[in-house]
């Protein structure tokens, strides 16, 4: 069975982030490391590969400055091998686009089984590429994976719900996205981080995926950000005092939310 | 080498990442209450594959031994085999030690005693049958070992005093002696036990002979551990010995010829060198962290109207740390290169590095103390711990005076 993954590379959240002033966008230019929400994808992929008994993990990146790092912390997980797609051209992208790059580089893989993704990035967490990559596929999509078993040629996938979850049946190939904190990621053994050094990297440009540098980048786009603001300051909270009716108070206060 | 390769530096955050999720959480059990840090251990090791990559080297070495027993030219294997092994595989020993340094000290003395000292001992000196029976157990961390030598009254002086025996009645060996500060001593597995060979002549002409034991032997008496001042995720105790009868297959080298002349003394002397290296590696990982530490408090704590890393003589203090930190860093990079071209450090220039180690992992960490104020000596705030436990490095492996006397000895003897 041959998964592939879409990992996207990010600045460290541990680090101030910053926005071009100019464009708006966060700032990129500074070393990339893996997603951890892409982390959960990762293993979910190892462990359906493991199970099958064969195939393998093939990842796929969109990333400015030929950033390799996120996806060298991938492959010493255990993945087999990467695409990556980093092109000036790409500058501005939006997510449909990005979603149109990822599904492209896809069919460079070959034939995958099944494409998996976290629900949202990190940085950007627009929460919309991997619907859109399975519509460009025109593959089934399934979303909020809490877990994934592959039987033949259909996947039973538990679908995370606010009650609790769904069981869902999907037809493979298909796109899946998986919810952060569902598997604990591997760490990568010294070995797995030596081989990923001579693991196979295909890095590609917009060009080589047949698309057109006009298509992508702030040319493609078909959104602009026109402003960017400061998130509201929390407001100071309603301190409730306790003579012995405290909890009346927070119960009311629960109601007037609608939360209980 | 000046700086870690890219590879050396994902294994030192994944090993970090490590440390802080699976080992931190735990610091008050290790280093407050009485939890022995073998689990944890063999959970690091499990989790990068290090016990594999021990199996694979050993299971190498073996086949090279075999072959040179048999006579087989091994010429290919020496080149293919690259000197001293590469600089990732020295690389990746080095790391979790400085990583886990940065916690808990005790942990990288318990480890490094068993699958450093102990199994070395047994590595160097040992045939390939007591190889197979021993070491790749304590290489892989599966079993506990403790390497004995120091007595209640013989510890600088570590031939000169030594009581402990081994008597010579038909086909066996007869072991009596007590042994003190042995680490892991309450929990080994298996003891490499260090003794003269008393053939009826005086002390001071014996031979000195390792033996092999396993715990719960018939004379074999291991204490609990030790209260002590720091390192209390490394378990210290004592080992008594009576009348424990072996054969000669307990002797390391299964033959007295292999102790002739000064080779006895000679074994442990290789087994000092290397044990200094991987203390200057410890002080580093305790005064990186001193460091780290420090800075995070000398921006943050407010007094007079501004952060205390405004005066100058806290200043002094972070950079002398880094000082530290820089000398320590290229110590490392120094034992990776020179043991990668095979090159051995000179036993002078050992002493020197453990010396240097040492007296720095303290001095930092009991300035850092400092710099933190009444919190340095609170626990909660880490660098108490960190320099009660700093302080041992002057006194194991050699103390500061003995290290000092090897390089001045060493020094007077040239020219
Ligand atoms: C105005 C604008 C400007 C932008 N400028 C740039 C830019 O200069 N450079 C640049 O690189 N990007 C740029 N982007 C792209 C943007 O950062 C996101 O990559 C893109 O919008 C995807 O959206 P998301 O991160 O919200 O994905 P989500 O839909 O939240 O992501 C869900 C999952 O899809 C997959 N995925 C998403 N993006 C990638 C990726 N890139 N590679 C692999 N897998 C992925 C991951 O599995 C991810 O967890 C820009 C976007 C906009 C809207
Ligand atoms: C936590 C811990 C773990 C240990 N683990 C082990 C272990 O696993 N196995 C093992 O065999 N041993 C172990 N030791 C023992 C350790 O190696 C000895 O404590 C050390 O060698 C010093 O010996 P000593 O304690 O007898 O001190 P002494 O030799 O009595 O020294 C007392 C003082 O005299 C000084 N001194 C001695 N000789 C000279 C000289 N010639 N010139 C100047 N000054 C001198 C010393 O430097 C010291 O300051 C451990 C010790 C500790 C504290």
């Amino acid at each position: 069975m041959n998964v592939v993954v879409c990992v996207k590379q990010i600045p460290d959240p541990a680090d101030p982030g910053a926005l071009d002033p100019e464009t708006k966008t966060l700032v990129r230019s500074g070393k990339l490391i893996l997603d951890e929400s892409d982390s959960y994808g990762v293993e979910m992929a190892l462990q359906l590969v493991d199970a099958a008994g064969g195939g393998e993990v093939t990842l796929v990146s969109m990333a400015p400055n030929d950033e390799q790092s996120g996806l060298r912390t991938a492959l010493a997980m255990g993945a087999a091998k990467a695409v990556l797609v980093s092109d000036e051209a790409l500058r501005g992208s939006d997510a449909l686009t990005t979603a149109k790059v990822l599904a492209a580089a896809i069919g460079r893989t070959g034939q995958p089984d099944l494409v998996l993704t976290a629900t949202e990035s990190s940085d950007g967490y627009t929460g919309t590429v991997p619907e859109q990559i399975a519509e460009l596929l025109s593959l089934p999509s399934v979303t909020f994976a809490k877990s994934i078993a592959v039987d033949g040629g259909t996947a039973s996938v538990q679908r995370q719900t606010e009650a609790g979850y769904d069981d869902v049946q999907v037809p493979l190939p298909a796109v899946v996205s998986v919810t952060a904190g569902v598997v604990e990621p591997r760490y990568p053994s010294f070995k797995g981080i030596m081989a990923a050094k001579s693991k196979p990297l295909d890095q590609v440009t917009v060009a080589d995926l047949g698309m057109d540098a006009g298509q992508v980048g702030w040319s493609g786009a078909g959104q602009e950000i026109v402003d960017v603001s400061e998130a509201e300051a929390r407001e100071a909270g309603t301190i409730v005092e306790d003579d012995g009716e405290g909890h009346q108070k927070v119960v009311e206060f629960l109601a007037e939310l609608k939360v209980i | 080498m000046f700086q870690w390769s890219d590879e050396q530096e994902m294994v030192r955050q994944a090993v970090r990442d490590f440390v802080d999720r699976e080992i931190r959480p735990h610091r008050d059990e290790l280093e407050f209450g009485d939890l022995p840090p073998y689990d944890l251990l063999r959970k690091l090791f499990a989790t990068f594959g290090m016990d594999a990559m021990q199996r694979e080297s050993f299971k190498r070495r073996i086949e090279r031994e075999r072959a040179v027993e048999a006579g087989e030219s091994v010429e290919a294997q020496d080149a293919e085999a690259g000197r001293g092994g590469s600089a990732d595989a020295i690389a990746f020993t080095m790391i979790p030690i400085i990583e886990l340094c940065r916690v808990c000290p005790g942990m990288v003395t318990a480890m490094g005693v068993s699958m450093g000292l102990t199994a070395s001992a047994i590595m160097s000196k040992g045939t390939i049958a007591q190889k197979e029976r021993w070491a790749l157990d304590l290489l892989t961390m599966e079993k506990v070992g403790s390497w004995a030598i120091t007595e209640p009254n013989s510890g600088s002086d570590a031939f000169g005093a030594m009581t402990s025996t081994a008597r010579i009645d038909g086909d066996e060996f007869v072991l009596n002696g007590s042994k003190t500060f042995i680490t892991n001593g309450p929990h080994a597995d298996t003891i490499v036990f260090i003794c003269k060979l008393d053939e009826g002549n005086p002390p001071e002409e014996r031979r000195i002979v390792q033996f092999v034991l396993d715990a719960g032997m018939d004379g074999l008496e291991q204490s609990k551990p030790l209260r002590k001042m720091g390192i209390h995720s490394s378990p210290t105790g004592q080992l008594f010995l009576t009348d424990v009868r072996v054969g000669a297959d307990r002797l390391l080298g299964e033959s007295l010829d292999a102790y002739s002349g000064k080779s006895g003394k000679d074994a442990s002397k290789a087994t000092f060198s290397m044990e200094r290296a991987g203390v200057a590696a410890m002080a580093l990982g305790i005064v990186d962290r001193c460091l780290e530490l420090s800075l995070d408090y000398a921006r943050d704590r407010v007094q007079f109207g501004q952060p205390i890393g405004q005066f100058q003589l806290i200043q002094l203090k972070l950079a002398t740390m880094e000082v530290a930190r820089i000398n320590l860093q290229n110590l490392v990079f120094r034992h990776i290169e020179m043991t990668a071209a095979g090159v051995p450090m000179s036993y002078a220039e050992a002493s020197a590095a453990k010396l240097y180690a040492a007296r720095a992992a303290t001095e930092v960490a009991l300035e850092a103390v400092q710099l933190f104020g009444g919190n340095g000596y609170m626990a909660e705030y880490e660098v108490e711990q960190l320099a009660r436990d700093a302080k041992v490095l002057q006194i194991y492996a050699g103390t500061d005076e003995i290290q000092i006397s090897a390089v001045a000895r060493s020094l007077l003897a040239q020219g």
